[in-house]
């Protein structure tokens, strides 16, 4: 190995080659903070709403008749949804997960204006809405017909007294206790109002999904009658996509006086509230390839002009005994040094950066592997932008060596 | 040691057939000291090449130390110049980022030779050159001079069994030259074979047997340079 001769050789002729390991530090730096934020977001989006997300699609219903009776048009509505064929169930309800909009409140444990509570996303919806939702109820009970109300809008919600909550929100209220244990411990909205809790869900995210929270969601038994009902409907495997236009139809003929509109299933729902995320991780990527294409044209080109001007030094390596293989070894050895510089200047660098930015942006710290990962894909990429360059000079002839000029 | 028979090389282009060695015979013993000489363009550069393994040749049989070099492969070529002959270039050929310890070192690390092998025939050949308080110079901080001298111990670092020397003087004042044609005395009178072109007849004559090459040939035409002078 001629680490040490290159190695010196390198330092005698610093500049040129400070200029690509600056280049190989900064995409290293950007690789390793992009790919964390890709891998954030990543994780993210691949978060689990807790609903049965397949087969789960929504309609809304918006009538503006005020002499219609909508509590029982919502009834009748459910009623003719639940039996249509390839429905497995419905419910009438305020909001979705991911869906970036709906309704929460603080919960507490002590009641009072001076105790401090956690916020949880609330969902309305009856008997049905744990089947429909499918969702896993891993500990009490789910409600029962006598336990749903009708919320009327105008006088606000008269807050039923059960719920169901999610392991996280049980968690939260009580962080000693297990949350199969939280089930029959009471717990007070609107500062004073007690509600017990009879059932908890293993998971449900809340309608915001950049929420701290996202996971924290109550069921509360009650329906909501006005003129804007939104269903969400559960098919049978496989029936949903015909479904969706079936049951526009279906309740738009029902009652010819309203709109009927709004129709989205829960992978576009999912899809919506992630654009952002996911349009950002294809921003990142393709910012990444191309600092990593460019960084490679700046490597093949040094090399080539390293070459070019040591087309002599070259024959005369040849000529004092060099095979061609050790030639090549030579300029890729060379340029592992060059990206050994700058990968480990780049990984100060992107820890440094990213250290930053988590104070800065709240972003999660990079996981440890990234550097190592990035770290060998840029040795690997620096190798295989200098195998041209330095297969062309193990093919400079030794005859090189003697000529003048 | 070594033996060439009737060996030509042509140089082709689409156009134009240039034939820079015309069954071109020789033979060379070891221990000699024999200049080569001739106008330019008439071949020497083209001998110096094929002789030191720097160039394949069209035609004809070059034996090195007894093995025939026409079938080798680069390896192989690479391994006989490397173990066999040093090489003495008109401008010195020294890498001009390494100092001159690491430029002595660069055949005796093809070569295979452990680090403190390497270094006891580096620090040897270095003194012996008379350089030996230089070791961490660049080329650029010696004189011609100085700089043909690092090339020499480069050269006899690896014990070559003769050394091709092309112009070694040609870029040297003549003191400096002459110095550096004492030291090539010097090291044949110890047993190395050299082989030296020059344009120069005054250093021709003091090789052992001198030989004129004219058109690709060794020319017979040119007595005072062709006759042996020694041998």
């Amino acid at each position: 190995m001629e680490l040490g001769p290159i190695w010196r050789a390198l330092i005698r002729n610093k500049s040129s080659y400070i200029l690509i390991a600056l280049q190989i530090a900064a995409t290293m730096a950007l690789m390793v903070n992009a790919v964390s934020i890709i891998q954030e977001r990543t994780r993210m989006m691949s978060r689990s709403s807790g609903t049965d997300e397949a087969n789960i699609f929504q309609i809304y219903s918006m009538s503006f008749d005020p002499a219609q009776d909508y509590q029982a048009m919502v009834a009748a509505d459910l009623d003719a949804i639940r039996g249509f064929p390839g429905v497995a169930n419905a419910v009438v309800t305020n909001s979705l997960p991911l869906r970036q909009g709906g309704w929460s409140q603080d919960l507490k444990t002590e009641p009072g204006t001076d105790n401090e509570g956690s916020g949880v996303a609330i969902y309305f919806v009856d008997e049905h809405g744990v089947d429909t939702f499918g969702l896993n109820l891993v500990a009490g009970r789910n409600f029962e017909v006598t336990d749903v109300s009708w919320f009327d809008p105008d006088a606000g919600p008269r807050w039923p007294g059960l719920v169901i909550i999610t392991e996280a929100m049980a968690t939260e209220l009580f962080p000693d206790a297990r949350p199969a244990d939280t089930v029959g411990k009471t717990a007070y909205i609107d500062n004073d109002i007690p509600v017990t809790i009879i059932g908890v869900l293993e998971k449900m995210q809340a309608p915001w999904k950049d929420w701290a929270g996202v996971e924290r969601s109550m069921l509360v038994p009650m329906k909501r009658g006005d003129g804007f009902a939104r269903y969400v409907i559960r098919a049978e495997p496989g029936y949903r996509d015909e479904l969706i236009p079936q049951i526009e139809q279906m309740l738009a003929e029902r009652d010819t006086g309203r709109v009927v509109d709004g129709a989205a299933t829960m992978t576009e729902i999912r899809a919506n509230a992630y654009l952002e995320d996911s349009a950002m991780i294809k921003l990142l990527v393709f910012i990444v390839s191309l600092l990593t294409a460019i960084t490679s044209l700046g490597i093949v080109g040094l090399a080539s002009f390293s070459v070019a001007r040591r087309t002599k030094q070259i024959g005369t390596r040849r000529a004092l005994g060099a095979p061609k293989a050790a030639i090549l070894r030579y300029f890729m050895l060379e340029n592992f040094l060059i990206s050994s510089v700058g990968v480990v200047s780049g990984a100060v660098i992107a820890v440094g950066l990213n250290m930053w930015m988590v104070q800065r942006f709240n972003l999660t710290p990079i996981s440890w592997y990234i550097i190592p990962v990035a770290m060998i894909a840029l040795w690997l990429v620096g190798q295989c932008a200098v195998y041209g360059p330095a297969r062309r000079a193990s093919l400079v002839s030794p005859a090189i060596a003697t000529r003048s000029v | 040691m070594l033996t060439m028979q009737n060996v030509s090389m042509v140089y082709r282009t689409e156009s134009v057939e240039t034939h820079a060695l015309r069954d071109f015979s020789l033979e060379v013993d070891e221990g000699e000291f024999v200049s080569v000489t001739g106008p330019s363009g008439s071949g020497k550069t083209t001998f110096l090449n094929i002789a030191g393994l720097l160039e394949e040749f069209t035609s004809g049989t070059y034996k090195l130390d007894g093995k025939d070099t026409n079938s080798l492969g680069d390896t192989e070529r690479s391994r006989l110049r490397n173990e066999k002959i040093g090489f003495i270039f008109q401008s010195f050929n020294l890498i001009p980022e390494l100092d001159i310890f690491d430029n002595v070192d660069v055949p005796l690390r093809y070569r295979g030779f452990n680090a403190a092998e390497r270094k006891r025939r580096i620090d040897h050949v270095i003194d012996m050159v008379g350089l030996g308080s230089r070791k961490k110079h660049l080329p650029s901080q010696l004189s011609g001079g100085q700089q043909q001298r690092v090339a020499i111990a480069r050269a006899l670092a690896g014990e070559p069994r003769f050394l091709l020397a092309d112009e070694p003087t040609g870029n040297l004042d003549s003191e400096m030259a002459e110095s550096v044609m004492q030291l090539l005395e010097d090291i044949n009178s110890k047993g190395t074979t050299i082989i030296m072109v020059t344009h120069e007849p005054n250093l021709a004559a003091r090789a052992k047997r001198n030989i004129f090459v004219r058109d690709g040939r060794i020319s017979t035409g040119e007595p005072e340079l062709q006759v042996a002078v020694g041998g």
